[in-house]
């Protein structure tokens, strides 16, 4: 039996997020709650993007977490105007 | 074959890898642990300064969002989240086949990478054209930059992105030419993990970019 890659598999995990993302728009949820569970989604999805296809999980000093910090800037600033948005 | 191959380490400069490392997956064949990513470091800086921009597109679209939340959660129903998702998987997909194509370099096959590369380009290809096809429905619809902030926010920013893609194909064809000139192989493949780290910068930045427009 043959190994499946690792980015194989993370590719398909990629393609499981997005198919989730696009049925929860399909069911017309919303809400706070719904968005930054999407959002959520979304920064993983990169994460996995940054470490296994950028490459950077081979890497160790700052430049190992670059992606990861610039998620957190327009996640955070995304986030915070969601919430705001709903008060 | 020698036993050690010369692979990069990510920044200019290399290190001794046994051959079988070599082989195998596009992980695959890259040292354990380097101090640089992967690609010449110039193309990092350019893509920081690419991801700075996109951030603050991505907070002035969400906190315009909050100005006039109404309006955004209206304008966004008209959009095609079909064609967004068809989009969404191109990309993904497209850069799945990129780091294949890093892997083959690295296993000193061009031909397979460059075989990688044209199934990434023809990805970026759908992109453009599903995206074309958003674009001329819309404007059809008498939809323009001006017709409401929504769509100022949604026609600048996937334009802004739409460029990247075009920008990342010229980068990619650009790559696979030099591959099929015999330019790189297992002992210098840092143009190729140059162009993969700009192509995946721009999947990376459309995978906030989808579910911020079109579904949140």
């Amino acid at each position: 039996m043959t190994a499946i890659r690792p980015e194989t598999l993370v590719w398909l995990v990629l393609v499981a997020l997005t198919l989730l993302t696009w049925g929860v728009g399909q069911e017309g949820l919303n809400g706070p709650a719904v968005s930054l569970g999407l959002l959520g989604v979304a920064l993983f999805k990169g994460y996995l993007v940054g470490d296994w296809f950028m490459g950077l999980r081979r890497v160790r000093g700052p430049w190992r977490w670059v992606i990861a910090l610039w998620l957190l800037l327009p996640g955070g600033l995304i986030a915070l105007a969601f919430l705001l948005a709903a008060r | 074959m020698n036993a050690t191959v010369q692979v990069m380490t990510g920044r200019p400069g290399s290190v001794s890898l046994p051959d079988q490392q070599a082989q195998g997956s596009a992980g695959e064949g890259a040292p354990e642990r380097a101090a640089w990513p992967p690609g010449d470091l110039a193309i990092w800086i350019f893509i920081l300064a690419e991801l700075a921009v996109f951030a603050i597109f991505f907070a002035a679209y969400a906190f315009a969002r909050m100005g006039e939340l109404e309006l955004f959660v209206t304008y966004q129903q008209t959009l095609d989240t079909n064609l967004a998702l068809i989009n969404t998987l191109a990309l993904i997909t497209s850069s799945y086949f990129v780091v294949r194509a890093v892997g083959r370099i690295r296993a000193d096959d061009a031909r397979g990478c460059i075989r990688w590369l044209a199934g990434a380009l023809a990805l970026g290809g759908l992109f453009l054209g599903v995206k074309s096809i958003e674009y001329a429905h819309l404007f059809g619809e008498g939809v323009r930059l001006s017709t409401n902030t929504f769509y100022t926010f949604y026609l600048s920013l996937t334009f802004f992105h739409f460029l990247h893609v075009v920008m990342g194909m010229v980068i990619l064809a650009a790559v696979a030419v030099k591959a099929a000139q015999g330019h790189y192989g297992r002992a210098e493949y840092t143009g190729v993990e140059t162009g993969a780290s700009y192509w995946h910068m721009v999947d990376l930045v459309w995978l906030i970019l989808f579910p911020l427009v079109y579904v949140m």
